[in-house]
């Protein structure tokens, strides 16, 4: 009888103890986000351009055309003999710029719908849209200074790091 | 805080904020200047593997076809008596007039001569990299940029030189020419690299089609917005582990050198760039257009580079003629270097090749029988070494076949000595890149 007993009551405090790991718990009520790493479009943009690369697309966007083979071998060893690239890709810019047939909107163009401007810029220069941060700045310094022109817009983006990448 | 304290600390303060801007990178407070034995260096990369036979030693045919003339085909640089038979390496069908020295005496007369240097190779981008490296960098691969720190970075780093004070022209952009401006090693890198020129690209055919008609802009009122927006896209740009190899030119430096692209357009037009009086070769017409450049930006460090002489592998002759032009240009930088006021008289010439040539030809011969030389013995790792200018012994000659004196990777330690003096020489030397055994050529002197 005792025996029986002593067997039935660890039983009974083993199903306790079971019973009670098993209980119900209160939650955990914190919420947590994933870490996620944000960034913005144009930091996918992580190989650079070879000066091949980069004048033919410089051409395509200026003139909507593409460059000869010829020619942009040509340019490329042109900025190949100039050491500093950003000299370099400035005169090679201002060269087409003085070419005739660079598809450039005109300057009422521009002020007449600048958030088309900017957009079609940004599209055509870093195949993106802008942020509504970058519309405005742009927005905002072609009214500030009457001396922008669409063409030293064109050139900014080309001169851009960004353009530099894809 | 009491009155003194206040004043003693916004002192201080206002000091710190004045100075801070003019701290170099490597901490020094100003560019070393006082102990500079001159403020300018040309150093001519000497001209794509010259023999040791027909430079320095003066045996003309002697030594190389079996023909018993000699004489000294390079008479701005060594004092001898020319060949006096068998003249083909000057102007005219065939060569027969040699081309007049331009200096009144020869570099062996007013500087030093190191007779018998040891190159670290046998190759041309080896040579030119231990020539710029001061390391023989055995890891040195082609078509990479330099694997140590070059003179140019050392210069810009430890010394404050600005990029435009320090500029590398080469004579093409083969050969990984372009690549010897800078190294890849961390802490130094293109924003200590030396400006570099190509002139005869540049300026050449294709330089004209696609460079010269840039359209000038107004500084203020249209490129000070475009650098506005750039800078505004640049800013915005965020590019995860990429950074662009910038020489850090200021932006004042960049219109200079814009300037100079134009002027450069505008004379070789009008055919007044400052050409030795024979240029018929790609080697002249650079010296040429690094006149021009010395001239414009009366650079810290001008290196020159020279490779025509290396057609010596399948023409004897042409390697002749090439080397007397060779010379020619030598001759001609440094008189040109006496008509800059601000050069004249506080310049150092030094000019060394890169590598020698061998001491047997190859089978080929050329329209005069004569057999053409590669580059890959030991007479190959032979060369000489000349330096000219303020402070150095003149007509003294170092060295000879049996106990040769210096080393190509010399020229870094002398060139960071002459600019920079002791202390600039001894960081060099001390910074660990630098070949065992090299030294300036003023401690072996």
């Amino acid at each position: 009888m005792v025996k029986s007993l002593s067997v039935r009551t660890i039983l009974l405090v083993f199903s306790a103890v079971l019973l009670l790991s098993t209980s119900c718990k209160k939650e955990d009520d914190s919420y947590l986000v994933n870490t996620e790493l944000i960034l913005p479009a144009s930091a996918f943009k992580t190989k650079l351009k070879t000066n091949q690369q980069y004048v033919a697309i410089l051409h395509a966007n200026l003139f909507q055309q593409a460059l000869s083979a010829n020619e942009l071998y040509d340019i490329a060893q042109c900025i190949e003999s100039i050491g500093d690239k950003e000299v370099a890709r400035e005169v090679v810019i201002s060269n087409f710029m003085n070419k005739p047939g660079v598809q450039i909107p005109t300057d009422s163009a521009m002020h007449a719908d600048m958030d088309k401007f900017v957009i079609a810029t940004y599209e055509r220069f870093l195949v993106r849209e802008p942020s509504q941060a970058e519309i405005t700045y742009f927005k905002n310094f072609i009214l500030s200074d009457p001396n922008v022109t669409p063409e030293l817009v064109y050139f900014s983006f080309a001169l851009s790091n960004e353009y530099l990448f894809y | 805080m009491d009155r003194r304290k206040f004043l003693n600390n916004t002192a201080k303060i206002a000091a710190g904020s004045i100075i801070a801007p003019y701290i170099l990178s490597s901490g020094r407070l100003f560019a070393q200047t006082g102990s500079q034995l001159a403020e300018h260096v040309v150093f001519v990369l000497f001209a794509g593997g010259v023999r040791q036979q027909e430079s320095v030693l003066q045996r003309y045919l002697d030594d190389s076809q079996g023909l018993p003339y000699g004489g000294n085909i390079m008479n701005n640089t060594f004092s001898g008596a020319a060949p006096t038979q068998k003249i083909v390496y000057g102007t005219g069908a065939g060569g027969p007039n040699p081309i007049p020295a331009i200096l009144s005496q020869s570099l062996q007369a007013q500087g030093t001569v190191f007779n018998e240097v040891s190159s670290s190779t046998a190759g041309h981008y080896g040579g030119l990299n231990a020539l710029l490296q001061g390391n023989t960098a055995n890891t040195q691969g082609l078509k990479s940029k330099p694997v140590y720190p070059t003179i140019f970075e050392y210069l810009r780093k430890l010394g404050g030189f600005p990029a435009s004070k320090i500029w590398f022209v080469g004579n093409g952009i083969g050969n990984s020419v372009p690549l010897l401006n800078y190294s890849n090693y961390a802490g130094y890198g293109p924003q200590y690299g030396a400006n570099f020129f190509a002139p005869t690209v540049t300026f050449g055919d294709d330089g004209v089609t696609y460079l010269s008609n840039a359209k000038v802009y107004h500084p203020e009122d249209q490129l000070s917005p475009m650098y506005q927006m750039k800078y505004f896209l640049d800013n915005s740009f965020e590019s995860v582990g990429n950074t662009l190899p910038l020489l850090n030119n200021t932006e004042e430096e960049k219109h200079e050198i814009k300037l100079f692209i134009k002027e450069m357009f505008d004379k070789t037009s009008a055919g007044t760039i400052d050409f030795p009086p024979v240029a018929d070769n790609g080697d002249l017409q650079t010296i040429g257009y690094a006149c021009e450049l010395m001239r414009w930006f009366k650079p810290a460090l001008t290196v020159v580079n020279m490779s025509n002489v290396d057609g010596c592998h399948s023409d004897f002759t042409g390697y002749l003629s090439n080397l007397h032009r060779a010379d020619h240009g030598l001759g001609h930088i440094w008189d040109c270097v006496q008509s800059i006021p601000e050069m004249a008289g506080n310049t150092m010439l030094i000019a060394m090749p890169e590598c020698g040539r061998n001491l047997e030809p190859n089978s080929i011969k050329d329209s005069n029988q004569w057999y053409a030389y590669d580059h890959s013995d030991t007479n190959a790792r032979r060369v000489f070494g000349v330096m000219a200018g303020p402070g150095v012994p003149s007509n003294l000659q170092l060295g000879s076949e049996q106990t040769p004196i210096g080393l190509t990777t010399d020229a870094v330690p002398t060139i960071a000595e002459i600019l920079g003096g002791p202390s600039m020489k001894n960081q060099v030397l001390g910074s660990g890149f630098i070949a065992p055994g090299s030294e300036s050529w003023f401690d072996r002197i």
